[in-house]
């Protein structure tokens, strides 16, 4: 197989990088880590006459943390170093299983957490993670930067609040706070590399008499977008989580989903696999809680 | 070697393959690793509808691109061609109809890949598309859309077996039972994509085609008859392949439009297929719907058989008629059934054609009778491997089919896995959830049957010895990666009594070795083992008579052993081998020899009758216990067991290869593949992404065995294993679920999504 | 338009004519002539084609060789030792009955390669991870599996040594 003609750009700043999308805005794409972007274009589903490689770009690969402030990761951060960052392993475990679930070693090695979001495939696995935790993204251009939530970010299936002369520059995750916890987990048809059937990201926060506080849920793989259960949220907040709680909260999960029918599951299996993996993962979140509580750590 | 004592001492080792070396360093060249001065590339234009007649094909722009050698289209491929001798539907390129999505159209040969791949998107092909149908099922209930004018309703192949008298038998059966059983359509998905590469030599007229193809022979026969060449003016050369299993025996329409276009060029034609072109144009394993019914006496023994099977053929004939009667005949063993009624009926639909794959009829065969065998056991209050074991044929036993079974160690089979896996036990005992299940199986050592029009031998080994290259065999054998090469060398250094190193194969090729019936139905170590055997007897016989007589000595008293040829009964009397042949090659002249082989020709007339009876067969019984996830219907593998008897192991390294390779081909139509078409007729997963064949992280570790066994009638003691184990893979998982969920699982795959619709979760 | 780059495979410099669109894979297969890299899906599905550049194990089917420029990239052909031998991971394989068409095997190879590079001395479950996107329809995986067992302990005897 082979790629149509295009130009490649490999900026190494950020100035050169924002020129470059100045100049061929809406005839380019960012090329990031190139997993989504070329086996795309080698099956012709889009063309661009510019490829412009990230790669080269240190700055966009950064992850940093600062106790109070959160992590920031550079939207050219690889899967893979985000998988084996010490701060992510410790302090933002559904991020560390998100990445670490997507594709083959290879695939980690290459991809990055910029372009599993902006490809924004509906069976990605970040986003639902990423959302969970409350994840904002920063966009830049020439005229400037703004940041929205990536909830907001990702519009629908392959389309991305983007405009022609911006790029995504980095995630802002918050701090991790104590009494709280966000886990990630999904089903997959076979062990190892596949597409998602159904992914979820829970975050809840207790307060100091066990009630929940605060509670974000995302499904994947359900909906055009990672979907935030907020009624199955409004269902928990206020309440102290029990069995009874936990079944109500995994069946209006399921009814919140939106899923399709095709090859990979149909809809009414989705829909099952949402309520089994929510009760599930919201007991993995809370059982978390009890046992950092007071820590703050292990979110 | 000693026949006596069956010991050997270079067969029966794990012997490393002969090019691994090669094949680690990347050092091995498959075809698309070939390169020839002059080479082009060709470009097929595959349909983007799934039913139509080819009202125009203007490749007048495509022509008129600079480096566009040449176009072709339908026109310059009229002849139809087909892996047998007859029933020819398809064509290279599509012949005034196209009948499934992804069928090839046209094709441009280019003076590279770029100016190839653009030149196809400028041709322009004008349809008028026809409704289709791509349910088998609706496809011969209706008459409307027909997909080959001269079969009416669709029907491929509508034929009866019939032997005893299965109605009476019903009636006097303390037990009856009848289910309904689909198995699915899996790809044979080997890593290494179709390629071929065509040099026609316009000066002599002769045609060198060099591609991954199993049946070298055969596609010669098939390109001298489409191509309307002598056979003698083409040359088919296979290089290393990338894996097979069966779905490299046909010549693939690239292949044939690689010699047209290098006919029509005068330069070496490369093309091949991108993963998404494989799925489209080559044949897995047929879809089936088998209602079966079974009949019992009280005390387990199976009266009769009733088999109604209809299989989906997709667009074309391909290997349909002998699928159909590989599963005919696979019926009559491993079990012994007295009365059997097989109605077959092969359909045409407008999907990608079914072919061959690994096991071939077997899973289709497996499914249903190891499936009812279950139910009947659980119906009758017996075990499961009991009611087998009851049943179970041994040596000697002959078939309603009049198939002989000369050596069978089936029973040790299953004795094995009952021992080992607990399974009386645990059948039925285990908590919700946990289950395990049992199923056997058998399959052929090669069949009775030649592809080809003609009653020559089925294999011939040539042997050369000589202080130039050593000792040479030429055979006509196919190594597809099961290890053909390193068994073969095994076998010649045995007789001779040197090492593998010692000795040199030269294989497929057309044209430097001998005619062979090919590599399939597991025919190779067998069958070709025996004309190996033949020739390194006759080489040794002439050197030993000559030796002998120097030394004064009985001929039949000389051996070949350690580099040496020596007296039987005075080690004393010895010569080293290379100097006997030094010797001979100047007093006698050169050394040759040659051995066939034919296996025994079945004497039962009935329709299909050629088909399904083998010099040998091999056995093996499986045993998995499974954990399902009640919630989400994943299926865990907790054990795997297997027993198999594939007589005399040759090389235990390759054996187990083998069973391991087999069982995770069984596991991946099981739980993961599914061709899949959609409504609109259009494939839904030609690639490895939406396609899932098992991964490193889907296999369990297998508790294998072979239980001892020597098959006498086996050159050297062996008999089948490359495709046995894979059909029982499938039954084995339907009974474990079934055991595990406490539903009767009846259709492949086993997705998770089925397993929680039989439980009534979704 | 074609641009003359340069390439540093195994520690050679090439330079080569490339079109931006070409995929790393056919320039190292054609261009270079190194054929030991496979292309088994061409989609990144399949991971034959894996090659490791600047120590990363990536799929050069899906990377474009234009910015592989100023890496260093390590393919099949780079495996085998000084002296011409087989690696420990390749007699492995060898030995252990890993190979059969041999058609995944440079994949399988690099990726052990790199998975031992990371972890000398992987479990079971490790050595499963760290192959999961290699594809192999020939073995059932088992003895794949055995032979990078097989190749850490050597390994590790000559680390020792």
């Amino acid at each position: 197989m082979l790629l149509p003609k295009l130009e490649y750009l490999a900026p190494k700043t950020i100035e050169e990088l924002t020129g470059f999308i100045e100049a061929h805005q809406g005839k380019a794409k960012i090329l990031a880590g190139g997993t989504d972007i070329i086996p795309n274009m080698l099956s012709n589903l889009y063309k661009v006459d510019y490829l412009i490689d990230i790669g080269g770009v240190e700055e966009l690969r950064d992850i940093s943390y600062e106790a109070g402030k959160g992590l920031l990761i550079g939207a050219g951060a690889k899967l893979k170093t985000i998988e084996m960052s010490s701060v992510v392993q410790e302090k933002y475990p559904a991020l560390q299983k998100a990445a670490g679930e997507i594709g083959s070693p290879q695939i980690r090695a290459m991809a990055t957490l910029g372009g599993n979001t902006c490809n924004a495939s509906p069976a990605a696995d970040t986003p639902p993670a990423l959302v969970s935790l409350g994840a904002g993204v920063v966009i830049a251009g020439k005229k400037g930067k703004r940041e929205m939530l990536l909830e907001d970010f990702i519009q629908g299936n392959r389309m991305i609040d983007l405009k022609p002369d911006e790029y995504l520059e980095k995630f802002v995750i918050p701090d991790v706070t104590p009494n709280s916890a966000c886990r990630f987990d999904l089903i997959t048809l076979r062990a190892g590399v596949e597409i998602d059937i159904a992914s979820i990201g829970v975050y809840i926060c207790l307060d100091d008499s066990k009630v929940i506080k605060d509670a974000r849920i995302t499904m994947g793989s359900v909906a055009p977008v990672p979907l935030r259960a907020s009624e199955t949220e409004q269902l928990l907040i206020g309440r102290e989580l029990n069995e009874d709680l936990m079944d109500k909260a995994a069946e209006m999960c399921a009814s919140e989903a939106k899923p399709i029918d095709d090859i990979r599951a149909s809809a009414a299996y989705r829909k099952h696999l949402i309520k089994v993996l929510t009760a599930r993962t919201i007991k993995e979140t809370h059982k978390a809680i009890e046992l950092s509580s007071g820590t703050g750590s292990n979110r | 070697m000693s026949e006596i004592t069956k010991e050997f001492s270079v067969l029966g080792k794990s012997i490393p393959r002969v090019n691994g070396a090669d094949k680690v360093r990347g050092k091995i060249q498959f075809a698309e690793d070939l390169s020839f001065p002059g080479m082009v590339y060709g470009k097929l234009k595959l349909a983007d509808v799934v039913h139509a007649k080819i009202i125009k094909i203007d490749t007048s722009k495509a022509e008129a691109l600079p480096g566009v050698l040449a176009v072709i289209t339908g026109k310059d491929t009229p002849k139809a061609y087909n892996i047998m001798h007859y029933q020819a539907t398809e064509h290279p390129l599509a012949n005034g109809k196209v009948r499934y999505y992804g069928e090839p159209v046209a094709a441009v040969a280019a003076i590279n890949k770029k100016i190839a791949t653009h030149a196809v998107t400028l041709i322009e092909v004008e349809y008028e598309e026809l409704p289709f149908i791509i349910d088998p099922l609706k496809s011969l209930a209706q008459d409307e859309i027909r997909i080959h004018e001269e079969f009416k309703n669709n029907l491929h192949l509508d034929d009866v077996q019939s032997f005893g008298d299965v109605e009476k038998a019903f009636n006097d059966s303390h037990l009856v039972l009848e289910e309904n059983y689909y198995t699915n359509g899996v790809h044979n998905a080997f890593i290494e994509n179709h390629c071929a590469i065509a040099d026609f030599n316009l000066e002599n007229g002769k045609l060198i085609l060099h591609t991954n193809i199993q049946l070298p022979n055969n596609t010669q026969r098939i390109l001298s008859d489409v191509l309307d060449m002598e056979l003698s003016q083409i040359r088919v050369k296979a290089p290393f392949i990338g894996g097979a299993f069966g779905g490299k025996t046909e010549p693939t329409p690239l292949s044939i439009v690689a010699c047209v276009l290098s006919k029509k060029t005068g330069r070496p034609v490369k093309i091949a297929s991108t993963r998404k072109e494989t799925f489209y144009i080559n044949k897995g394993r047929h879809p089936s719907y088998v209602k079966l019914k079974m009949g019992f006496k009280e005390d387990g023994t199976i009266t009769a058989a009733d088999v109604d099977y209809i299989i989906d053929g997709g667009a074309h004939s391909s290997w349909g008629m002998i699928i159909m009667w590989f599963s005919a005949a696979l019926m009559h063993l491993p079990y012994k059934i007295p009365n059997i009624y097989f109605h077959g009926r092969r359909v045409f639909t407008n999907r990608p054609s079914f072919g061959a794959q690994r096991g071939v009829g077997g899973v289709q065969a497996r499914v249903p009778v190891e499936c009812l065998l279950d139910a009947a056991a659980q119906k009758l209050g017996k075990s499961a491997i009991e009611l087998r074991m009851q049943n179970a044929v041994e040596s000697g036993y002959q078939t309603k089919a009049a198939t002989q079974v000369r050596h069978s160690e089936f029973k040790k089979c299953l004795e094995a896995i009952r021992e080992k896996s607990g399974f009386d036990q645990k059948h039925g005992k285990l908590p919700m959830g946990r289950g395990i299940g049992v199923a056997a199986g058998h399959y052929s050592t090669g069949g009775a049957y030649l592809l080809f029009n003609s009653f020559r031998p089925h294999s011939t080994a040539n042997i050369k010895v000589d202080p130039e290259a050593g000792i040479t065999v030429f055979t006509g054998i196919t190594d597809i990666g099961q290890g053909a090469r390193t068994v073969v060398k095994q076998m010649a250094a045995e007789m001779f009594g040197v090492t593998v190193n010692d000795v040199n194969l030269f294989c497929q090729d057309t044209m430097m070795c001998p005619f062979d019936n090919g590599t399939y139905d597991s025919r190779v170590t067998y069958g070709v083992g025996h004309a190996v055997k033949n020739a390194c007897l006759a080489a040794i016989e002439k050197l030993t008579d000559f030796v002998a007589a120097g030394m004064r000595l009985a001929p039949h008293h000389m051996i070949c052993k350690n580099g040496q040829i020596v007296s039987k009964f005075n080690p004393k009397k010895t010569i080293p081998f290379k100097k006997a042949v030094e010797m001979y090659l100047s007093s006698v002249g050169s050394l040759y020899a040659t051995g066939e082989y034919t296996p025994p020709q079945p004497s039962a007339k009935y329709p299909g009758g050629l088909i399904g009876p083998s010099p040998a067969f091999g056995f093996s019984a499986q045993a998995v216990e499974v954990d399902v996830d009640m919630d989400t219907g994943h299926v865990k593998i907790v054990n795997y067991w297997e027993a198999g008897d594939c007589g005399k192991v040759l090389n235990p390294m390759s054996v187990e290869g083998q069973v391991e390779g087999g069982i995770s081909m069984g596991i991946g139509q099981c739980l993961f593949e599914d061709v899949a078409v959609s409504e609109n007729g259009i494939p839904l997963n030609p690639n490895f992404h939406e396609y899932c064949i098992p991964g490193i992280m889907d296999m369990p570790e297998i508790d294998g065995e072979c239980v001892e066994s020597y098959d006498p009638t086996s050159a050297f003691g062996s008999k089948e294993i490359g495709e046995g184990p894979l059909v029982v893979v499938p039954p084995v998982f339907l009974n474990a679920v079934s055991d595990a969920i406490g539903v009767r699982m009846t259709k492949l795959p086993l997705k998770p999504e089925t397993i929680l619709k039989a439980l009534g979760k979704i | 338009m074609k641009q003359v780059i340069e390439l540093n495979v195994n520690g050679m410099n090439y330079e080569v004519a490339v079109d931006p669109q070409d995929l790393l894979i056919d320039v190292i297969r054609e261009s270079i002539g190194l054929t030991g890299t496979k292309k088994g899906c061409g989609e990144g599905d399949c991971c034959s084609c894996s090659v490791i550049i600047d120590g990363d194990l990536v799929l050069s089917c899906i990377t474009l060789a234009i910015a592989c420029q100023g890496k260093k990239i390590l393919t099949i052909e780079s495996i085998e030792e000084k002296d011409g031998k087989l690696d420990p991971i390749q007699q492995a394989y060898v030995e252990k009955g890993a190979v059969q068409c041999g058609f995944c095997t440079p994949g399988m190879i690099m990726a052990t390669k790199a998975l031992l590079d990371e972890n000398p001395n992987p479990t079971r479950d490790e050595i499963k991870r760290g192959l999961s996107g290699n594809l192999c329809r020939c073995t059932g995986y088992i003895k794949i599996a055995d032979a990078v067992e097989h190749a850490a302990e050597q390994l590790q005897k000559r680390s020792e040594n």
